[in-house]
């Protein structure tokens, strides 16, 4: 699938690392500030429990007196814990305490102070008798009591510095697994993501590779993927689409071109053939030179079509008087369908204008009206008639082509505006079957649309364009 | 006539010029725009026959040319570009008429003849005879040995147009563009209908047709 160099570079991977660093930086603070805030408490609590102490034994050596001090120290000396405890004479000379010595700076100078200590250890003594001593490290505050002896109040802080370290070695710990735990949790994200992602980049590499078919997985689960691969899928269904009738256009035009060229072909061999006269040669050829017109009609139409749905230029667009151009059309049409029985009748609004192009509209008038003409079946006992009309409606100009004839069944009514579609009735009639194609389009590029409509009887063509 | 053709495809001028000359006309040919243009501001020719896409020089450079310098022969545009808005460029630029490829040679020679001003009326004549009919111009009555004729609007601008060019073939497009102001190719015999309806209107009754049909080429109005 991808390696793992491929891997690290995804986006997917390169977020996740971020969001981990980001835990992680968070949390060192987070546990940073907690030990040092609980180490800051313990010092303080330790500092006032020394304050503490030391004002009682002077309480006790000025109401009391020097046994009652001693006796004090004494008592605290030989408790067990953290207590460290020093009394000398006033020259600084060991009387009583758990320490064994005590510098004699801090002896004499009171104040706070930190120091190396050794402490005697109760109840433990070597083979020669001497007390066993235990070092340690202590914050101490040393006074002169009001009888002129030095004391010196401490506590071992060893205890709180062990319970730094704890925290520090907790903190590690935490540190160590958030981390593991995001890799990991972050690892199985990004290969979620990048399944998914990747699902949907094999799905396109299928269909670029020529299988249209194809689409993307969309789950149940709902998401932004799921949106993304309905999306995707909705624009695959249109290409499909769209293909595929690019592809019926190809076939058509393959078709509808192959034919006249075959017939052509046809001609011009039969009049090489040995032994045709100079009549059938001089037949032959006029019937060539006909077909030959009928293709380039074709392909003037095709061509047309294609100019009219790529959009007009801007220079080609003008004031056109819509109903000038219907009555003209309408009005060169009328020998023609009075000759095929058809009463073609004008219901023109005067005076409608618009930005068009005359040319194209009055061709799309031409093959509507020559549709309508070339299709009548004359129903029973019913005047046959066309009308031709233009009219405003709201902010719409409709112009209109409507019959009595024997109209077009609802299903087929939006297939005859496809290029080359022609309905089985009337392949036998002249026609390349582009004629409501190029109606449709012009319609397009005048920013309307075509439809064709019940007429009831018949069929009424509208071209709808806005005004 | 004396025909200048300016076209780079050596084929299709050979074929032209060989169909010209079996109409009557002498053709020089140009296979260049720059010699082309030398050749019509040299020379008095009856008409110019111009291919729009030429090489050296575009064939409507030479028309714009030629039209500053205040020659007036009258153009032909040929092209294969025939899309509405060419035709309009092609015209503006100086061009008198315009044909799109592949043409019908009938065509063509129809409208170089109509095109040529020798032997047409002028302009400002304003009455046309041909043969015992007489079409008035500004009182817009026509009449046939001294016999009205009732026309509609279009079937006098038809007549007028026919007569206008009488003894010279016109053909159908030509009809539309220049009675109808369109240039589609409409795929019904719609100027058949209005011929013969036109037709029945001034020949009837009379022992000599005027309007006559040339078979594979258009109409043609001559006593």
């Amino acid at each position: 699938m991808r390696s793992l160099p491929q891997i690290l570079r995804t986006t997917t991977v390169r977020l996740t690392a971020t969001f981990i660093l980001i835990f992680v930086v968070f949390s060192v603070a987070l546990l940073t500030l907690i030990a040092w805030q609980s180490s800051y408490q313990i010092q303080q609590q330790q500092t006032a429990d020394i304050d503490r102490e030391v004002r009682q034994l002077e309480r006790i050596d000025r109401r009391q007196g020097i046994r009652a001090i001693a006796f004090a120290v004494q008592r605290l000396s030989s408790q067990p814990g953290p207590g460290i405890y020093f009394l000398g004479d006033p020259s600084g000379v060991y009387l009583l305490g758990n320490i064994a010595s005590v510098p004699a700076e801090i002896i004499l100078e009171p104040g706070v102070y930190s120091f190396d200590y050794e402490r005697f250890r109760p109840f433990d003594v070597t083979e020669e008798g001497e007390a066993k001593l235990r070092r340690g490290y202590a914050v101490v505050r040393s006074v002169q009591l009001p009888s002129g002896m030095r004391l010196v109040v401490g506590r071992d802080v060893v205890e709180r510095q062990g319970f730094t370290a704890i925290i520090i070695q907790a903190f590690l710990a935490g540190v160590i697994g958030i981390l593991l735990f995001s890799l990991v949790a972050g690892g199985i994200t990004a290969r979620r993501v990048l399944r998914r992602i990747d699902a949907i980049s094999a799905t396109s590499s299928k269909i670029m590779s020529g299988n249209l078919s194809e689409r993307v997985p969309v789950t149940r689960r709902n998401d932004e993927f799921d949106g993304l691969a309905t999306n995707l899928n909705a624009m695959l269904e249109r290409i499909e689409l769209l293909m595929q009738g690019l592809k019926e256009v190809t076939d058509n035009v393959a078709h509808d071109l192959k034919t006249p060229l075959t017939r052509l072909r046809n001609q011009a061999e039969s009049a090489l053939r040995a032994g045709a006269g100079d009549e059938d040669r001089r037949k032959a050829l006029e019937t060539t030179i006909a077909e030959s017109d009928k293709l380039i009609q074709t392909f003037n139409a095709l061509l047309m079509i294609a100019r009219a749905e790529a959009g007009a230029p801007s220079g080609t667009l003008a004031d056109v008087d819509i109903s000038a151009v219907v009555a003209d059309v309408a009005e060169l049409y009328m020998p023609v369908a009075e000759d095929a029985g058809i009463e073609l009748a004008t219901e023109v609004t005067e005076d409608v204008h618009l930005r068009a192009n005359r040319e194209l509209i009055g061709q799309a008038i031409v093959n509507l009206i020559e549709n309508a003409i070339k299709y009548y079946e004359p129903a029973e006992g019913k005047a046959a008639r066309i009308v031709v009309g233009v009219r405003r409606e709201d902010e719409r100009v409709l112009i209109e082509v409507a019959d009595n004839g024997p109209g077009i069944p609802p299903e087929d009514r939006t297939r005859v505006l496809e290029r080359f579609v022609r309905l089985e009735k009337s392949r036998t009639e002249p026609g390349s079957g582009l004629g409501l194609s190029l109606v449709d389009a012009v319609a397009h590029l005048h920013k309307g649309t075509f439809r064709i409509e019940d007429n009831d009887p018949g069929v009424r063509a509208v071209i709808d364009l806005p005004g | 006539m004396k025909i200048l053709l300016i076209e780079d495809d050596r084929e299709a001028a050979s074929y032209l010029i060989q169909a010209l000359d079996e109409a009557g006309h002498i053709t020089h040919h140009a296979t260049d725009g720059e010699t082309g243009y030398a050749m019509a501001s040299g020379m008095d020719y009856d008409i110019l026959i111009v291919d729009r896409m030429l090489p050296r020089r575009d064939g409507l450079s030479i028309v714009e040319s030629l039209r500053a310098e205040g020659d007036k022969t009258p153009v032909l545009i040929l092209s294969a570009l025939g899309e509405v808005d060419d035709r309009v460029t092609g015209l503006r630029a100086g061009g008198d008429d315009y044909l799109t490829k592949p043409y019908a040679f009938t065509e063509l020679l129809a409208r170089i003849e109509v095109l040529a001003r020798r032997s047409s009326p002028s302009e400002a004549a304003t009455t046309y005879e041909v043969g015992g009919l007489v079409l008035d111009r500004l009182s817009r009555k026509v009449e046939r040995d001294g016999e009205p004729i009732l026309l509609q609007p279009r079937e006098f601008r038809l007549l007028e147009y026919l007569m206008k060019n009488a003894g010279k073939v016109v053909t159908r497009t030509m009809l539309l563009e220049n009675v109808w102001d369109y240039h589609f190719d409409p795929q019904t015999n719609v100027i058949d209908v209005h011929m013969s309806r036109l037709r029945a209107k001034i020949d009837k009754g009379h022992a000599s047709p005027l309007l006559q049909t040339v078979r594979g080429a258009g109409y043609m109005i001559r006593d």
